[in-house]
C-alpha cells in the first residue's frame, strides 16, 4: 500500500517535474519567438511596403501584407537599370577588392605588432592607435585624395579609405597574441622563416578572426557612400548607396523646386520607393550576413574581443 | 593546410594587385576626357550648380560655347552636381581651394553668408556696371543693396519672385462641388475662411467623398509675412509699416497670438490631423486627395499651375499678406564668383548673358530648339517637348531650374497657364512695398551661442503652437519665458544696435 502511494507520489512529482520543465521552456521560447518578430517584423513591413500602392500606402498606412500590390517603386528605381546594374557592379567589385586589399594589409601589420620581439612594436602601435584619437578632419582629408593622390572620380577613391582600419588592426592584433608563442618557437625550430611562420602557422590559426574583419570589412564597404559623395563626379562609378541617396535625394529636390515644368509628381512613388531601395540596397548584404555569421559568431567567441 | 591557406592567400595578394592596378591605371582619369578643340586657347569658365546631370548637357554646353566664344572670348563647362551631394561637394571645394569660377549660392544651399565670411566670393560691384550693364541695370538700387554684405555685393541676382504674398489655396473641385467659388474669392483675411472651411469639414466627414480632412498643416500660418512682418533671425522681426526699424520678438506680438489662436481654433474644430506628419506624408496626402486646402502658400502669377503640376489637382488661391520686398526674398537665388577664379572678368561677362540674353538663356534652360524644345506659339514664347516627345523630361535635357541660371523672367513658358506670369511677377516684385530693412544682413558671430539656444525653444515651444496642440494663452507665455531664458533680448539688442548703425551708415 505504501510502496503503491510513494509510487503515485513519484509519478506526480514527475509529472510535476514534466509540466515545469515545459512550462519554462515554452515561456522561454516565446520570449525569444517575440525577440525575433521585433527583428523580422520591421523588414517585412519595409518588404511589403515597398510592394504597396503609393496611394493605397498613403490611405491605409502599412500592413504586413500589401493592401494593394504594385510594383510602381520598383519601376521608377528600374526606370534606367543599366545605372542600378552598373553601381551593383561597382559595389560588388569595391567591396570584393577593398576587402581583399585590406586583409592583406592588416593582418601582416597586426602580426608584426603582436610580436614581443619586433623592435618598433611600440612606435608603430601607438601610431596605429593615435589614427583613433586623431584625424586630420575631413578638409585635409579631401584635399589629400584630390590634390596629392590625385584620386577623385576612380575607383581607386572608394577603396583607399578601408583599406586599414586602426580598431580591426587592434583586434587582430589581439588575437594574434592570443595564440601559443610554443607554435612559432616549433615553427622556428623546424627551420621556418618568419614569413612563412606568420603565411603557414599564424594565419591559419587566426580565420575565425580574419573572417569577422572580412565580414566587418565587406559591411563598411558595401554600406560606403560617403566617399563617393565628395570623390565621385562620374555616374557611371557610383556605387549602389550612393546612387540609392541621389535617386532619393533629386525625388525630394524635384518637390521642392519652385518651378515644375511639366513633371506631374502625383505619379512619382515616393514612400513606397524609398523602401523599394531599402529592399535593394540590403537585401544582398543580408543575405551575406546569414553566410559569414557562423564565423562572427566563432570569432567572437573565441575572443577576438578579449 | 598551410599550402593551401599560403596559396590562397598568394592569390589574393595577386587580385588585389591586379585589381588596385587596374583600377588605377585603367579608371583614373576617364571624367576628365573633356578636349574641345575649336575652342582652344580660350579661357573655360567652370560653373557649378546643384541639379540633376543632363544626358544631352554636351551638345548644350556647345552650343553655348559657339555662342559665348563670339560675343565674349570664353566657354563654359556646366558641372551640374546632384542635389544631395551638392552641399558637401561645394564646401570641399571652397575650403581646398579648388578652382573654379561660377556657383550657384543662396541662404539654402551653399550657403551664401558663410562663402562671403570665408571670403570664398569675389565681391562683383565694380565689375557688374562696367561689364554686364544690361544686368546691372536691370534692378534696382534697392534690390541690388539686399545682395550686399560688408559693403560689397558677392552674388548676382537671378530675377524671379521675390515677394512672398501668402494665402491659402483650396481645391477647385471641392469648391465647385459646394459652390464655395465666390465666397473664397471675396475672402480678404483668413479669418474670413472659418465658414468655407467649416462647409468643407462637413463634406469631409461624409463618408461617400475620398477627402479625409480639411487641411494637413496649420503651422504655415504663423508665417510673419503673413501679418506684415519680415523675418529677421531667430523669431525676430520688424514691422513692414515702421519706418524706425525696431526689432521685436515676433511671439510677443498681437499678430502672433491671432495666427496661434486661429491655429488652435481651427485644430480643435479638426480641419486638420491630430498626428503631426512629415512633408513627404503631407505631399502624398494631399497627392491622394485626402485634403483640399493648404492654408497658407506664396500665391503667386502662374502659381496654380505650378501647384496642380506638383501634386495633381486644380486649385484656387488668394493672396492675403501684403507683398513685401524683404533681404531674404532677394537673395533666395544668387550666382557667385569664386574668388580664386581666374578669369571673373569673363565669369560676369557670362552673368550678363544668362540675365539679358533671353536667346543664351534659354539655350541654358531649355536646351537646343527642334532637339529638346519647339515652338507651340512663338508670339506667347510657348514651347513644348520637340519631336512630339510627352514631356520636357524625355528630351534628354530638362534641368528645370530656370530660377537658378538667371533672370526667369526671360525665360520662354512650358504651359499655356502659365502665359503672362512674368510681366505680371515682375509688376508684383516692383510695386511690393520695400521693408524698413531691405539689404540689412544681421552678422550672427556676436550672439552666435544665444542664437543656437533660441532655436532650441523655438522647436520646443512654438512648433506646438503651429500645429495646434497647446493652449494658446499657456503656450504663448512658457514660449516667451523660454526665449527670455535662452538669451533672445541679448539677440534683439544686438541686431537693432546693427540695424541703427546699418541705417546711419545708408542715409
Amino acid at each position: 500500500m505504501s510502496g503503491y502511494t510513494q509510487q503515485l507520489r513519484q509519478k506526480q512529482r514527475e509529472d510535476l517535474d514534466w509540466i515545469f520543465h515545459h512550462i519554462s521552456q515554452f515561456s522561454i521560447h516565446g520570449v525569444l519567438v517575440l525577440l525575433g518578430l521585433f527583428c523580422l517584423v520591421p523588414l517585412l513591413l519595409i518588404v511589403s511596403a515597398s510592394f504597396t500602392d503609393e496611394m493605397a500606402l498613403t490611405r491605409n498606412g502599412y500592413s504586413l501584407l500589401p493592401s494593394e500590390f504594385s510594383t510602381q517603386a520598383y519601376e521608377t528605381i528600374f526606370r534606367n537599370p543599366v545605372a542600378i546594374l552598373r553601381a551593383y557592379a561597382v559595389t560588388i567589385f569595391v567591396t570584393v577588392a577593398g576587402t581583399v586589399i585590406a586583409l592583406s594589409l592588416m593582418s601582416p601589420l597586426a602580426y608584426a605588432l603582436s610580436r614581443p620581439d619586433f623592435v618598433l612594436r611600440k612606435p608603430l602601435s601607438f601610431f596605429v592607435f593615435f589614427t583613433m584619437l586623431f584625424n586630420g578632419g575631413i578638409v585635409p582629408y579631401y584635399i589629400l585624395m584630390t590634390q596629392v593622390l590625385r584620386v577623385q572620380d576612380t575607383l581607386t577613391a572608394l577603396i583607399i579609405p578601408y583599406m586599414v582600419v586602426a580598431f580591426y588592426v587592434l583586434i587582430l592584433r589581439t588575437y594574434f597574441a592570443g595564440l601559443p608563442s610554443e607554435l612559432i618557437d616549433a615553427a622556428r625550430v623546424d627551420g621556418a622563416g618568419e614569413v612563412r611562420i606568420f603565411l603557414s602557422v599564424a594565419l591559419p590559426l587566426a580565420k575565425p578572426a580574419l573572417a569577422m574583419i572580412a565580414l566587418f570589412t565587406a559591411l563598411n564597404y558595401w554600406n560606403d557612400w560617403t566617399t563617393a559623395l565628395y570623390f565621385i563626379r562620374n555616374a557611371d562609378l557610383y556605387p549602389l548607396q550612393y546612387l540609392l541617396y541621389i535617386i532619393q535625394s533629386n525625388a525630394q529636390a524635384m518637390q521642392l523646386q519652385s518651378a515644375a515644368g511639366h513633371i506631374s509628381m502625383s505619379d512619382m512613388p515616393t514612400q513606397t520607393a524609398r523602401m523599394a531601395m531599402a529592399v535593394l540596397a540590403t537585401g544582398p548584404a543580408a543575405i551575406f550576413f546569414l553566410f559569414f555569421q557562423r564565423y562572427l559568431i566563432r570569432g567572437v567567441t573565441l575572443g577576438a574581443f578579449r | 593546410m598551410s599550402k593551401i591557406s599560403r596559396r590562397s592567400f598568394l592569390k589574393s595578394m595577386g587580385l588585389a594587385a591586379a585589381a588596385s592596378g587596374a583600377s588605377l591605371s585603367g579608371l583614373t582619369g576617364i571624367s576628365r576626357v573633356f578636349g574641345q578643340n575649336k575652342f582652344e586657347g580660350l579661357p573655360k569658365l567652370l560653373y557649378i550648380f546643384p541639379g540633376t546631370p543632363q544626358p544631352d548637357v554636351a551638345r548644350v554646353q556647345d552650343a553655348l560655347n559657339e555662342y559665348m566664344a563670339e560675343r565674349i572670348g570664353a566657354v563654359i563647362e556646366l558641372r551640374a552636381v546632384d542635389w544631395g551631394a551638392f552641399d558637401q561637394q561645394i564646401g570641399l571645394i571652397n575650403a581646398s581651394a579648388e578652382a573654379y569660377d561660377l556657383a550657384f549660392t543662396a541662404p539654402w544651399i551653399n550657403n551664401y553668408y558663410n562663402n562671403v565670411t570665408q571670403e570664398y566670393l569675389a565681391p562683383l560691384e565694380d565689375l557688374l556696371p562696367s561689364l554686364a550693364p544690361n544686368y546691372w541695370n536691370s534692378l534696382t538700387s534697392d534690390t541690388w543693396e539686399a545682395a550686399r554684405v560688408n559693403g560689397s555685393i558677392y552674388g548676382a541676382i537671378n530675377q524671379q519672385i521675390f515677394v512672398k504674398p501668402f494665402g491659402p489655396y483650396i481645391r477647385t473641385d471641392v469648391l465647385d462641388e459646394l459652390g464655395l467659388a465666390e465666397a473664397f474669392a471675396a475672402v480678404t483675411q483668413y479669418e474670413d475662411l472659418e465658414d468655407i472651411l467649416a462647409e468643407i469639414k462637413t463634406y469631409a466627414d461624409r463618408s461617400d467623398t475620398v477627402l479625409e480632412y480639411v487641411t494637413y498643416n496649420l503651422a504655415p500660418l504663423l508665417v510673419e509675412e503673413n501679418w506684415g512682418y519680415d523675418p529677421q533671425d531667430s523669431l525676430l522681426a520688424v514691422k513692414s509699416t515702421d519706418e524706425s526699424a525696431q526689432v521685436v520678438i515676433y511671439s510677443q506680438t498681437d499678430e502672433f497670438r491671432r495666427a496661434a489662436e486661429l491655429i488652435r481654433k481651427w485644430y480643435l474644430a479638426g480641419y486638420a490631423p491630430s498626428d503631426v506628419q512629415t512633408w513627404g506624408e503631407q505631399d502624398s496626402a494631399w497627392s491622394a486627395g485626402l485634403a483640399a486646402v493648404r492654408v497658407s502658400d506664396i500665391v503667386k502669377p502662374g502659381g496654380n499651375a505650378e501647384v496642380q503640376a506638383r501634386w495633381g489637382h486644380a486649385v484656387a488661391s488668394k493672396a492675403i499678406a501684403e507683398p513685401l520686398l524683404t533681404t531674404g526674398g532677394v537673395v533666395a537665388t544668387l550666382n557667385g564668383v569664386s574668388s580664386i577664379s581666374a578669369h571673373p572678368e569673363e565669369a560676369v561677362k557670362f552673368l550678363e548673358l544668362v540675365n539679358s540674353d533671353p536667346a543664351f538663356y534659354n539655350t541654358l534652360c531649355k536646351g537646343l530648339e527642334g532637339v529638346h524644345w519647339e515652338w507651340a506659339d512663338r508670339d506667347q514664347q510657348l514651347i513644348r517637348p520637340a519631336g512630339g516627345a510627352a514631356s520636357f523630361g524625355d528630351t534628354g535635357y530638362n534641368p528645370n531650374t530656370d530660377w537658378m541660371f538667371g533672370n526667369v523672367f526671360n525665360a520662354y513658358y512650358t504651359d499655356a497657364t502659365q502665359v503672362g506670369a512674368w510681366p505680371e511677377t515682375a509688376e508684383l516684385n516692383r510695386s511690393a512695398r520695400p521693408s524698413p530693412v531691405l539689404g540689412f544682413t544681421f552678422n550672427r558671430a556676436p550672439v552666435e551661442t544665444e542664437i543656437a539656444s533660441v532655436s532650441a525653444v523655438r522647436q520646443e515651444f512654438a512648433d506646438p503652437l503651429g500645429s495646434g496642440v497647446v493652449d494658446v494663452a499657456e503656450g504663448i507665455d512658457r514660449l516667451n519665458r523660454a526665449l527670455i531664458d535662452a538669451g533672445i533680448e541679448r539677440v534683439r539688442d544686438e541686431m537693432q544696435r546693427q540695424i541703427d548703425a546699418w541705417k546711419s551708415a545708408n542715409s
